[in-house]
This record gives C-alpha cells, structure tokens and sequence, in this order.
C-alpha cells in the first residue's frame, strides 16, 4: 500500500508526538472527566496540544481519543457519542497539522477483558473499534494507530475492526514488560507472536510503547526487529512516575537521559519514535534534535 | 485416592487452573470426612503459593493467575459450608475491603488484587471503581473489616489515598484499620510518605502484604 507516511519512515526517521493526556490535565481538564470530551466542550485547547507538539518537531501526532472506543466511553456514559467524539479527534489534530505533516487516529484498549477472563467476545470489540475507526477516517485521519495492547486478542480485534471501517493503514504498539526470559504482554503474548500476528491481520508497522523507559526500550526494538521486517513503532515512558511531597508528579527518567538512548532506539530498528507517559514537547524537540545528528 | 495423593491432585488443579477438578476434588474430600480447613491449607493454599511463584518469575501470565483464582474459588465454594459447619473461618478477622478510589474508572488491577485475595481465603467486599472515599469507611465500619485496599491507576487520582488517610484521621479511625494502596502510579515509597500501612507492587505481592501484616504474620 502507498501511504505517504509509511513512505517518509522509508527515507527518514518519522517523529510522533509525547503525551496528550497529561497536557491537557495541565490545561484544566478536571479529574474524572474523559479527555475525549474536551474534543466538542474545550476543542481551543486539544488543538493547542498538538499545535505545541507539530512546533516541537513531530511529524504526526496522535488524535486525542485513546479512550475513544464505545465500550470505553461507556463508563462515562458517552457511548453513543463515540462517532461524533472521534471525529472530532481527528477534525482537530487536522486543523492543528501544517502542511506536509500527518494525523494518526489513537485507539486505546477497551479496558474490559474477552472471555474467559471478562464477558466480552472479540466480534464485539472488533465492532466497537470499527465505530471508533469510522469516526476517526471522516474527521481526517491518516493512518490509525492501536495503542498501548496488553492482550494481542484485544489488538487484534482492533486491527480487523479498523479495516472493516475504513482503508486508512494501521499502526499497532503493545504494551510489554521486561522480563528475564524476554518481552511479555500483561496476557503473556510474545514480541514474535504479536509481530506475526498482527501482520498476518493486516497491520502495515508494529511497535511497542507505554511503561518501558527508553534504555529498556532500545532491547523491546531488538526483538522487535528480529521478529518482523515491518517498519517498527517505538514510544518510551520517561521511566516510573514519582510523587513529590508537594503532590507533583515527575517521572524517574528526566528528558537528558530519555533522550541519551534515542539514538539505541532508532539503530535497533524503529522507524518511527514518539513519546508515551511523562513526555511532552520538550521532550520531542530534544527527540527531533538526537535524530537530525543521526542523519547529517 | 488416598488423602495425600488428593492434597497432590489439589494443588496440581489449582496450578493448571482447573476449575472443574479444584471442585470435584473439594468435594471427594468433603465425603471422605477430611478436615476441610487441613485441605484448604495443606491442599489448595500451596497450589496457589505455587501460582504466585510462577507468577514472579514471568512463567505465568495474567490469564493464569485469572483461571488459578478462578479454580480456588470454586474449591472454596465446596468447603466454605463445611468450615462454617464446623464452626471455623477460613481466616479469622480476615475481612478486607477495597477499591479503586473515586475519580479513577480502572479496575483491572483491582480485580485481581480481589480475587487473589479471595483465594487466599480472606473475605473480600469490593466496592468496584470510582468509588467516593467515605464509601470506604462506611463498609468497613459495616462489615468489621479492619483492613482497606485502595487502588489508583493515574497520577492524578492517587492523591485520593493520601486524602482517605487525612479522612480517617479527621473521623478519628486512624488506628482502627490497616489501610493498603496500589496501583501502578503507586510505590512503596509513596505509602511512607502518605503514612499508609503498606503497599504492594502487585496481586502476589499483595497477598503477601495482607498475610504479613496479620498479627503474628510475620511482618
């Protein structure tokens, strides 16, 4: 398939964006609303998210609807809005993005469990990512991306549910933990089962994002590209969040050593690298800084 | 089957995570007039130990530590009118209430803190997600519960465990209960500095904390 932002991964290293959530709780989103309200009630401010981030250097930022799929926005009571949310999502990246630059369409997990674990079965999940996937294609995204998969049966439920609504490419990241034997989903999915899998469903790159830092992050790549020829995702957390005594938040891994393993991170294999949890564009303007001397 | 190859069978179902063998195995031990607080805790108790381990070393994943709880449950479900009959409690004063503090819809991780400990034999009252911090105190004070499991998963919720600690104080039942937290933004450190009595990193270790802070647990 020609999509032009799989065609820049091909010449170049492609820049995704840092957190969205966290910045817009620093913009006011008060607790225990659900960021995807704020595409329709605060639009001004997600816009300036991504506004911040396409300054800072990315090429393509994530649309804010992580949690933008029916099922998930039913504990919220918006499930019926989800279209209408998620076109919005996009609608706003888009307006955000200069020319030349692109839109990637977030799709988080539900949160919920298939069976035997939970009650849901995969077709249903695969029809609430659909819905979600439509309403991101008509607001303008680009290509979508499934992010932040603990359990491979979820991602790819959301793989043949992006298809099934749209033509857009589709980009998944699962989420693994370190361990001695290896890279593992909370579900016990293997990096080569995922990166198989996930291919033969259709997904066109496959990474990895979320609770990794980026030293650990350089090995996840390793296996990533030992496993797949796709082009590789790789988004780090800035380490472990932290507390401070006042009640603020920082995480463990502060921006100079983030970004001391982007280089590892890109010459493991990833195409395209971003940020996760505990970054933000000051992060991605030192990303885009580390790669720029990769490539001159 | 005599009686140790039973307490064999019945670890072996709970580390297989057989639901169906936990309680057909409860209940030949039922008929054969064991003692069922004997097979609870030299039977099931180290097949789920066992789980835990597996559980530690990355051998064992989420699903299995679902099904392994899963299958102790129903082994429980067997025993529990024979240990009642008999007038012993799985674990005396073991009752614990928790929750995912208010603001914060997640409860992945809670349902497995729950139901892991449910299978170590405590009585559990979950009181679900978002739930209001006086809720908290209210079961608690219904049910004799003296331990509280509060569980966050965002960086901006978990200040609701540090707030649950200054409502305790404030209603002076700082001393009455043993009060958990957890959650991935949570840490042992975070604990101390909130003056919570513990904290645990996950649904093993948590057990662990429960056991540990027991009286005469060892702590």
């Amino acid at each position: 398939m020609s999509a032009p932002l799989l065609e820049l991964a091909r010449s170049r290293t492609v820049l995704f964006d840092g957190a969205l959530g966290t910045e817009l709780l620093a913009r006011g989103l008060p607790r225990g609303t659900p960021p995807e309200a704020w595409n329709i009630e605060r639009p001004d401010l997600v816009r300036e998210v991504h506004a911040a981030y396409f300054a800072a250097g990315s090429d393509v930022v994530s649309t804010n609807s992580f949690g933008g799929s029916p099922i998930k926005l039913a504990a919220h009571g918006l499930e019926r809005r989800a279209h209408e949310l998620n076109r919005a999502a996009a609608r706003l990246a888009r307006e955000a993005a200069p020319a030349g630059r692109f839109v990637a369409g977030s799709i988080g997990p539900t949160g919920k469990f298939l069976k035997p674990q939970g009650e849901y079965a995969p077709e249903e999940f695969a029809a609430a990512f659909a819905e979600q996937a439509s309403g991101l294609a008509d607001g303008g995204a680009d290509v979508l991306i499934v992010e932040t998969q603990y359990d491979l049966r979820e991602a790819l439920a959301a793989v043949r549910g992006a298809r099934s609504a749209s033509d857009l490419p589709v980009l998944v990241t699962m989420t693994f933990n370190s361990f001695p034997r290896g890279y593992f989903t909370l579900m016990g999915d293997t990096v080569i089962r995922a990166a198989a899998e996930l291919e033969q469903a259709g997904a066109l790159a496959v990474g990895a994002n979320c609770t990794l830092n980026s030293e650990q992050m350089v090995g996840c790549v390793r296996a990533l590209r030992e496993a797949t020829a796709l082009p590789l995702v790789a988004q780090a957390n800035a380490g472990q969040p932290v507390v401070a005594a006042d009640g603020r938040i920082s995480y463990s891994q502060g921006l100079d050593d983030y970004v001391r393993f982007v280089p590892g991170i890109v010459a493991a294999g990833a195409g395209f690298i971003g940020g996760c949890c505990g970054t933000d564009p000051s992060y991605i303007r030192a990303m885009a800084r580390a790669i720029r001397k990769e490539h001159s | 089957m005599n009686k140790a190859e039973l307490l064999k069978s019945m670890r072996e179902a709970i580390v297989a995570g057989d639901r169906g063998a936990a309680a057909s195995l409860a209940a030949e031990a039922v008929r054969a007039g064991l003692d069922p607080a004997e097979v609870v805790e030299t039977g099931y108790v180290p097949g789920i130990q066992r789980v835990g381990e597996l559980w530690e070393q990355g051998e064992y994943f989420l699903p299995e530590l679902i099904s392994s709880a899963e299958a102790m449950k129903s082994a429980m479900a067997v025993l529990e009118p024979e240990l009642r009959s008999r007038r012993i409690e799985t674990r005396p004063g073991g009752r614990i209430v928790i929750g995912t503090v208010e603001g914060d819809i997640h409860d992945i991780g809670k349902n497995l803190v729950a139901s892991m400990l449910q299978a170590a034999g405590y009585e559990v009252f979950d009181l679900g997600a978002d739930v209001k911090l006086e809720r908290f105190i209210e079961e608690a004070e219904k049910t004799g519960a003296r331990t509280i499991c509060l569980s966050a998963l965002l960086t901006t919720t978990m200040s609701n465990q540090k707030r649950f600690i200054g409502l305790l104080r404030e209603k002076g039942l700082r001393e009455k209960y043993r009060v958990l937290v957890g959650g991935a933004p949570a840490s042992r450190k975070w604990a101390d500095e909130i003056g919570a009595d513990g904290y645990a990193e996950n649904a093993v270790a948590a057990v662990k904390l429960v056991k540990s802070l027991e009286p005469g647990g060892g702590a």
